[in-house]
């Protein structure tokens, strides 16, 4: 029997989103080693949100305070959760594998002496054991994994662990730490360059390709991104990105970039492998295109054979409508 | 009809020949031997030479530049390989240490049409006993292992582009500049062209080398015969079925009036390299190797053994196929020597060219360490190396065929039957020498109403060629400047031969003209035979073949 | 300024993958392997701190292999002045174990910076740098992206979600490095040549068990065959329907 500890993560006093994963993962393995889950909360105060985490699993609420901790300091909030741990007797730790976590985590592991399995996709307790899966070699392979120190620390890789209603009591509760802020410190946050999404980072990507006929044409894809509402970056296949229609910056796939967006639109591109190389991991492809034989049909989840210039408008207009609905 | 040669540049010799201690270089290096070209003439010269100095006592700064980013990525060969050049190497060794995959068991010889494969006795000069299926990309990984044991200095990611000339003596070469953007200005990751100086510079650059080229020229040594070329294009297929035999094979799909044939060796049970090899001079406007090949596996005879099976690696390369009357009458000059493919030396009916480019090195090596030693590293005493091949096997076998590969000038059948005498009668008849003239030169029928529909490829059994691209490893940088020259006016008809003659899809003919996608090319050097001119660039560029 | 920087060798990132016959890592037959991008990241940050202070040392550790000499001279063709290899058959899933055995190196170094590659393009474990940190008690940033030293106080930029964190910290430090804190030189022809002279340490080293398993590696499983859902505009609202409910994607 033993519990689990769900490290959350703030940003200026309100809960991350993130933190509904890491607590739906630690449900995961609670259930699996038959304990509790407790969720803790490092802030400057009281962490909005942090309270509603029953609903993902959490049977109780730390909220660690103090003053200046307000901004994630690295070794306060490692050796806080670290002593929380030593302390608790916990059967796994569990971050997000953001880049806060990807830098705490390893932090932690080093602190109590035990391994640290990053960035996975699954867990599962066999035979009282916490076994993992994480992608290896640019995803192009799986590893599992049994995590046989304890506490077994995981960070979980964000937008897999899609969090489910597993409601519990969350008994909530504050502490003040002591200790200072430690030796690295945030001097400042700034916002990220305001501009155009990068198409590695965007959730959504609609792409574009020679199909397209015309650099301004590409204003059709500006637009369909634009109605998802911010989440959507315009992508380009090297054909277009090479006839000096599209920045470099843009190009997907070959010595391009290599995304994994959650959407990915791709419009009038055939689908020769190095685009594909580079958008292949992406969770659901679409492909629109005029060429019923084009090789991206083989690749993508959903297609629409047809004029472009005519399926792209249409296809803004129904985004537009969800997105007001 | 299209001429090739009526749209060619002419070699950039002002480029290419640049008089020692001419601004434009970052940076200087002096060695004693240089080297161009990390392939199996270039490190068996390279070894040699280690060997000849250690066993003289003697310091030796030998130095091998090779443009592909690592060793063996820029090498491609069938290849059925003769092992008697490893044997003079490595006396020490058995065979069964030499980088080879095995010995070639079972071999068949097929007249292929369309549907059906008929089985012809192997010609005497293609039988393979005591020969061993290889991989050129091991052979090279290897015998570059053994030169830097030796103590050899390899540098890889460095092309050579450029001759440092002295009056007439070769002095070394200039590297090429790296990290140049698509207009030719510096990128954050400049780096300058380096000259280095070498007492003698070894061409060992390969098919159709460029540095070779502009020697030649430049020194007006004329061949009998111009060199002229075939193209291949190949695969490597992990395939579901086995094969146990090295297949060879004629006629379908090439046309009548076409040189060629395929290979289809195993590399091991289940993994299989084969290509198709077609004369450059062929007639057709719109022949596509890279597109005959595609064709080639619908063949059943291939069909079954792909079927399931995956395509792990393409690539292409040109090969001289010239022969005795192409190899230049001195492969030697005032600090330089020419080895390997560079200098012709390659038999195309026994389809070998591995043992001699070894060979030639191993000679290459001798005669400069002789006059090395001598301190007198010019034309006379480096013409010993002339002389060592010139009295070899190399030129013997070359002798030997001399007119078989200009028998099939004529077309298959033809070719065959003068072909079928040549070997009766041990070369001498039809002996005396076969005229040709450059495969530019050969005129082009444009491609008529009946011509095919161009083939889908099905991304299972077929391919395109940007498919293709991609799986010779080439992640060029996009951004990199084009290192190919072209006239100025291309006409549309021009264009598209190119893109059929292409087997990178590098050219496109396109409603505004012939559209260039250097950073497709995996340096075959079709382009520089047919097309335009192909010049070096940044180190590291073009195909990163595994094991080709 | 004395750096040290930790490299780790690892397959091209054009590798196909291939299981090997245990069923638990790589084949490695025919893999080309490469100094980890990253770390060059790294390499070129100590070279270019070394020629700022005028003087100093940038010595080059890695843990791996024999073959691992060949990561290192790469390191030191880049002008790294001096490489330890901590030779290993086999690197330890386990990022604690790699860390011991580069701290137990470091320890007495008296380094001002030890720098890292944020993660290695093989594992993707993004740990080793800060873990060692840990263990030396060292301050530590990771994922930088943009660095200023002035007198013994260092400032770093690291990309977190949409925005950009500026940290504070003293010397010595341990650093890991990110995509755009510099642009790696090339190794230059004579920079290749200097490399064979410079001094390369071998150090037999037996790693620990460690704390994670491998159970097995597998290929990711083939995407399913999709579907075309219509032709022209008429399709689209019914392709809507199903990235919403089917696809749970909108």
């Amino acid at each position: 029997m033993s519990d689990v500890l769900a490290v959350l993560e703030q940003r200026d006093g309100a809960l991350r989103k993130v933190s509904h994963e890491v607590v739906t993962g630690a449900r995961r393995l609670a259930d699996g080693l038959g304990g509790a889950v407790e969720a803790l909360a490092i802030g400057a105060g009281a962490v909005a949100g942090a309270d509603a985490l029953g609903r993902f699993g959490a049977d109780r609420v730390v909220t660690l305070v103090h003053p200046a901790l307000g901004r994630y300091a690295p070794e306060a909030y490692a050796r806080a959760v670290a002593e929380r741990a030593a302390a608790g007797g916990y059967g796994a730790l569990v971050f997000a594998a953001s880049a806060t976590g990807k830098d705490l985590a390893p932090r932690v592991a080093a602190r109590l002496g035990v391994a640290l399995a990053q960035d996975v996709t699954d867990v599962a307790v066999e035979a009282g054991v916490v076994a993992v899966v994480r992608p290896v070699y640019a995803g192009k392979a799986l590893l599992t994994l049994r995590v046989t120190s304890r506490p077994a620390v995981v960070s979980l890789r964000p937008n897999v662990f899609t969090p489910v209603e597993r409601p519990r009591a969350a008994a909530a509760a504050t502490a003040a730490l002591g200790g200072d802020a430690g030796r690295v410190a945030v001097r400042e946050i700034r916002a990220a360059p305001a501009g155009a999404l990068d198409v590695a980072e965007a959730p959504i990507v609609v792409s574009g390709g020679r199909g397209l006929k015309e650099p301004a044409n590409f204003r059709l894809l500006e637009e369909l991104a634009r109605a998802f509402g911010g989440r959507a970056a315009v992508g380009a296949s090297r054909a277009v990105v090479d006839a000096g229609w599209r920045p470099h910056a843009d190009q997907v796939g070959q010595t391009g970039k290599t995304v994994s967006p959650t959407l990915y639109i791709a419009v009038g591109i055939s689908g020769a492998i190095q685009h594909l190389a580079g958008m292949r991991t992406s969770k659901v492809i679409v492909a629109i295109n005029r060429d019923k034989d084009a090789p991206i049909f083989k690749v993508a989840d959903y297609g629409i054979v047809g004029d472009l210039f005519e399926i792209v408008p249409r296809l803004t207009e129904e985004i537009k409508k969800l997105q007001s609905a | 009809m299209i001429v090739p040669a009526a749209y060619q540049p002419p070699l950039p010799l002002d480029r290419l020949l640049v008089p020692l201690g001419a601004p434009g270089a970052g940076d200087r290096m002096e060695l004693d031997v240089l080297i161009v070209g990390a392939g199996p003439a270039g490190l068996a010269c390279a070894i040699e030479l280690a060997r000849l100095a250690e066993r003289a006592g003697r310091e030796l700064a030998i130095g091998v530049l090779e443009k592909a980013g690592a060793l063996g990525e820029h090498s491609l060969s069938g290849a059925v390989v003769n092992p008697r050049a490893f044997r003079e190497l490595f006396p020490g060794l058995p065979d069964a240490e030499f980088p080879f995959r095995g010995p070639v068991a079972k071999e068949r010889v097929y007249l292929l049409t369309a549907r059906r494969a008929i089985a012809l006795p192997t010609p005497p000069t293609m039988h393979n006993a005591g020969n061993y299926v290889a991989s050129l990309c091991e052979i090279v990984r290897w015998l570059g292992a053994r030169a830097e044991a030796a103590g050899v200095n390899v540098f890889t990611g460095f092309p050579a582009a450029a001759l440092l000339v002295e009056g007439a003596r070769v002095a070394g070469v200039r590297t090429a500049a790296s990290g140049l953007d698509r207009d030719g200005r510096p990128l954050a990751g400049y780096a300058a062209p380096t000259d280095l100086t070498a007492r003698v510079t070894a061409l060992a650059e390969g098919t159709r080398g460029m540095l070779a080229q502009a020697w030649l020229e430049w020194q007006g040594v004329r061949a009998a015969n111009p060199q002229i070329f075939a193209l291949g294009v190949k695969e490597i297929w992990e395939t579901k079925r086995p094969l146990d035999a090295v297949l060879h094979t004629l006629g379908w799909p090439l046309p009548r009036d076409v040189f060629g044939g395929s290979f289809v060796y195993p590399l091991e049970r289940h993994l299989v390299a084969l290509g198709l090899v077609v004369g450059l001079d062929y007639r057709d406007a719109d022949l596509d190797v890279h597109e005959l090949l595609q064709r080639l596996k619908g063949h059943p005879l291939l069909s079954r053994l792909l079927a399931g099976g995956e395509l792990v690696e393409w690539g292409a390369k040109t090969i001289p196929e010239g022969g005795y009357y192409a190899v230049p009458p001195r492969r030697s000059g005032d600090g330089v020597v020419l080895l390997g493919d560079a200098a012709g030396f390659v038999d195309v009916p026994s389809l070998k060219g591995i043992h001699y480019a070894m060979q030639s090195g191993i000679y290459a090596a001798r005669a400069i360490f002789a006059a090395l030693a001598a301190d007198a590293p010019g034309a006379a005493a480096l013409a010993e190396y002339d002389r060592l091949v010139d009295a070899s096997f190399i030129m013997r076998d070359l002798y030997r065929t001399r007119n078989m590969r200009l028998a099939f000038k004529g077309g298959l059948y033809a070719g065959a039957l003068k072909a079928g005498l040549m070997t009766l009668t041990g070369g001498r008849f039809p002996g005396r020498r076969i005229a040709v003239e450059p495969d530019a030169a050969v005129p082009r029928r444009p491609p008529g109403p009946r011509a095919a529909a161009p083939l889908v490829p099905d991304g299972r059994l077929t391919f395109s060629k940007v498919d293709g691209v991609f799986r010779s490893g080439n992640t060029t940088r996009d951004t990199i400047p084009s290192h190919l020259v072209t006239v100025a006016d291309v006409p549309p008809a021009v264009a598209a031969f190119y893109a059929r003659m292409c087997p990178a899809g590098v050219y496109e003919a396109t409603p505004a003209g012939l559209r260039i996608n250097a950073p497709n090319c995996v340096d075959c050097k079709a382009t520089d035979v047919l097309g335009p001119r192909w010049t070096p660039r940044e180190g590291g560029s073009g195909p990163r073949y595994r094991r080709m | 300024m004395k750096i040290a920087v930790c490299v780790k060798r690892v397959p091209d990132s054009e590798t196909r993958v291939k299981i090997a016959p245990d069923g638990r890592s790589l084949d490695e037959a025919g893999v080309k392997f490469i100094l980890n991008p990253y770390d060059e990241f790294a390499v070129e940050e100590a070279l270019r701190r070394r020629e700022t202070a005028g003087a100093g040392e940038v010595v080059v550790i890695s843990l791996g292999p024999p073959q691992a000499q060949e990561t290192i001279r790469t390191a030191l063709a880049m002008g790294a002045d001096r490489g330890v290899l901590l030779q290993t058959e086999r690197i330890p899933l386990d990022g604690l174990e790699v860390a011991r055995l580069l701290a137990a190196e470091l320890r007495d170094g008296g380094y001002d910076l030890i720098l890292f590659g944020k993660m290695a393009i093989d594992d993707y474990n993004h740990q080793v740098g800060p873990m060692v940190a840990e263990l030396l008690d060292l301050p530590c940033v990771t994922g930088v992206s943009r660095l200023e030293i002035a007198g013994g106080t260092g400032t770093a930029e690291r990309e977190v979600e949409g925005a950009v964190e500026v940290m504070e910290f003293p010397l010595p430090a341990v650093l890991t490095a990110d995509k755009g804190l510099n642009e790696p030189r090339y190794p230059a022809l004579k920079g290749i040549m200097a490399a064979k002279k410079k001094p390369l340490e071998v150090k037999p080293v037996s790693p620990g068990a460690g704390g994670l398993e491998p159970v097995a590696m597998t290929l990711p499983p083939e995407r399913q065959a999709g579907r075309i859902v219509g032709e022209g505009p008429a399709a689209v609202p019914e392709l809507v329907r199903l990235l919403r409910e089917e696809a749970k994607v909108l």
